[in-house]
């Protein structure tokens, strides 16, 4: 037992930790997952999305909110938590281009979202975000995406490629295996649902993608365009396998012939 | 001298304001744009003390965005104007009142009818078929009574718009050289240049 | 020019028998200028109750949001509907909540108050702009044209009106008291409330 120090305040156990921080990120670890690929000119969010029950209104159950015409941000962890950060960063938006007529920057709204989640770590009376985010989009007369992550703790840094929530490590593992710079828009497409297929068993329905090319220029992806590109990447693997059957195959045959060869000039 | 007005026709709102800005007895700029867009489907031409005007407007047209932005869907004219009204009636009873009249014009996509709302700096709100602010409003008001159809097309009602500015420009002691004219319908809202 | 007669406005309430009926002009004005003869100025509280609010337009729009949401409130914690009598209160207070930056409008009520007996009983009032109450057996009149509806009332008011007589009386008196002041007219809205229905009509009047 970790004694009095992971009960309600957020104050340091002996050895350095502080347990509520650390409990809201097991909260992200649980939560569904969301994944961000930035490319050469495009930007794409993809997030797991839980089955949506039979009577329910699915237009209710979103994971990607846009935050302003230029910036959308996915998040991981308790919904409610993030709903509230969210109303919060779409105030900022619009209480910044009110006091200085300039929209925000990526990172700006990213800071300012990181600076509320480290707020709730040391102030009394509260606890921290169950939240992590994934904010992506573009900085005012550029051309080049951007992706930004928030972490309950307060930390924030940027990324070619990332995931977050359940299973977010392997997520990444196979990021890290597959991302290339400058990617195209359909590839950077493909490679987000190609690395959400890691760990979304049940397929294109159980999967949502936004994808922003250009200053406020953001689509959501219908389920039959998901559909047609896990079918795509399926199609992949089965070639694939069979090339490797195939190799497998004539590898055998290889060796059978040649064990023969062998044997003949024996007898 | 400071002049807004409007009109309501067959399925649109157009809203006409002059373009100076005046500092004294002396014209600043001749092409500054008094009505702002508010959503896809509303406009709001705006006027009176200056600073105050564009620093409300844009409080107003910050907090439409954040609705807009929080809803998926724009807030509606009828809605909008009732906000704004509220705004207004609170700022007359504040520290530091705002002193700034309002036209606001807009297409509700819902019921597909225009709307056009008078407002002033007390939170005196009113939905009307034509409305004037500022000092051109006591020569417009009367051929608006005469000409004005809430059935006319686009063109007719450029072409009452038009006797609006002719009259101002020739019987107000320091007309305004320049209007801004736009138009808010069903595919939103544009400018229209006379 | 006081602040009372900016956007001018007036509104006449009368008992009748087992009637009473509530009436006003629907000019919004900016000192001399006319904007709209469209502005209503009496608002439904209940089924068998109406406020008029006359003075200033904004206080009108502002006060009866405020009405609305009080007698909503009521409605949800009391659940039943407010009686004209404790509405007049409500009003009475409401207004004295700003005794010293007080809304620019004096409250007119016509309504048919519940007897123990368990029939109907015509009730008005009025107040002034920081909520004095002021019950009426016979009628009560407010704003730009109050001292002429006052005079005309007076010669055509008498007791136990029967609703069309009484309409008719109310329509007179605010015709023609309208017709000498400059502030009101421009159409008027008559509402004759009996303990079953209520009777709306809009009148014509001198249009300039």
């Amino acid at each position: 037992m970790s004694g009095s120090y992971d009960r309600a305040l957020t104050v340091f156990s002996p050895d350095g930790h502080l347990f509520q921080v650390e409990y809201a990120s097991e909260a992200v670890r649980r939560g569904t997952c969301a994944v961000g690929v930035r490319g050469k000119d495009v930007v794409v969010l993809g997030v797991e999305k839980k089955s949506v029950l039979q009577l329910q209104d699915p237009r209710t159950v979103r994971k990607v909110a846009m935050l302003d015409d230029h910036i959308c941000l996915a998040f991981a962890g308790l919904t409610a938590d993030g709903r509230v950060l969210i109303d919060k960063a779409r105030i900022e938006c619009q209480s910044h281009r009110l006091t200085v007529e300039d929209p925000v920057t990526v990172e700006y709204i990213t800071r300012h979202i990181a600076t509320i989640q480290q707020k709730y770590t040391q102030s009394g009376g509260v606890r921290p975000f169950g939240v992590a985010t994934l904010i992506v989009g573009f900085d005012p007369h550029t051309t080049e995406p951007k992706l930004l992550q928030t972490e309950p703790g307060g930390i924030y840094s940027e990324w070619k490629a990332n995931a977050i929530g359940r299973s977010s490590k392997t997520v990444r593992e196979f990021l890290e295996k597959n991302h290339k710079d400058d990617l195209s828009r359909d590839d950077a497409i493909k490679l987000t649902v190609k690395s959400l297929l890691e760990v979304v068993q049940t397929g294109a329905k159980n999967i949502e993608i936004s994808v922003m090319e250009s200053y406020g220029k953001v689509t959501s992806l219908e389920l039959s365009q998901i559909e047609g590109i896990v079918q795509e990447i399926e199609r992949e693997k089965e070639a694939e396998a069979e090339r490797k059957r195939s190799r497998l195959a004539a590898a055998a045959a290889g060796q059978a012939a040649m064990s023969q060869r062998v044997d003949t000039p024996a007898q | 001298m400071e002049t807004a007005f409007a009109l309501t026709g067959k399925g649109y709102v157009l809203l006409a304001a002059d373009t100076t800005a005046v500092h004294s007895i002396i014209k600043v700029k001749t092409d500054v744009d008094k009505i702002k867009e508010l959503s896809p489907c509303l406009l709001m031409a705006y006027s009176g003390e200056p600073g105050d005007t564009v620093q409300f407007a844009e409080y107003i047209e910050r907090n439409i965005r954040l609705y807009h932005i929080r809803n998926n869907f724009p807030l509606r004219p009828p809605s909008a104007a009732s906000w704004i009204r509220r705004s207004l009636a609170d700022s007359l009873r504040s520290r530091k009142p705002y002193s700034v009249n309002l036209l606001l014009g807009g297409y509700d996509t819902s019921t597909y009818m225009p709307h056009l709302y008078w407002m002033d700096y007390f939170g005196t709100l009113a939905e009307v078929p034509f409305a004037a602010h500022g000092y051109g409003s006591y020569f417009t008001l009367s051929l608006l009574d005469k000409y004005h159809d809430p059935e006319a097309t686009v063109e007719e009602g450029i072409a009452t718009l038009k006797r609006c500015i002719d009259e101002v420009s020739k019987r107000l002691v320091v007309s305004p050289a320049r209007f801004k004219v736009k138009i808010v319908d069903k595919d939103g809202v544009r400018e229209i240049e006379l | 020019m006081s602040i009372m007669q900016h956007n001018g406005g007036s509104v006449i309430a009368m008992v009748g028998k087992d009637c009473v009926a509530i009436a006003s002009d629907l000019r919004l004005g900016v000192q001399s200028l006319s904007i709209t003869s469209d502005f209503e100025k009496i608002f439904p509280v209940t089924d068998r109750l109406f406020v008029g609010l006359p003075g200033l337009a904004t206080d009108v729009t502002t006060l009866r949001e405020q009405f609305r949401y009080r007698v909503n409130m009521y409605t949800i914690k009391e659940e039943r509907e407010i009686e004209p009598q404790t509405f007049a209160q409500l009003v009475s207070s409401t207004l004295y909540e700003r005794r010293f930056g007080p809304y620019f409008i004096e409250p007119v009520m016509a309504g048919m108050q519940k007897t123990p007996a368990g029939g109907y009983a015509p009730f008005i009032a009025a107040t002034d702009l920081i909520g004095c109450l002021n019950f009426a057996k016979d009628f009560v009149v407010a704003g730009t044209a109050s001292e002429k509806l006052f005079g005309v009332a007076e010669g055509l008011w008498e007791p136990d009106l029967e609703a069309e007589d009484l309409f008719e009386t109310i329509s007179q008196t605010l015709l023609n008291a309208l017709d000498r002041d400059a502030f009101s007219g421009w159409g008027a809205v008559v509402h004759v409330i009996t303990k079953d229905k209520v009777i709306t009509r809009k009148l014509k009047g001198r249009m300039d």
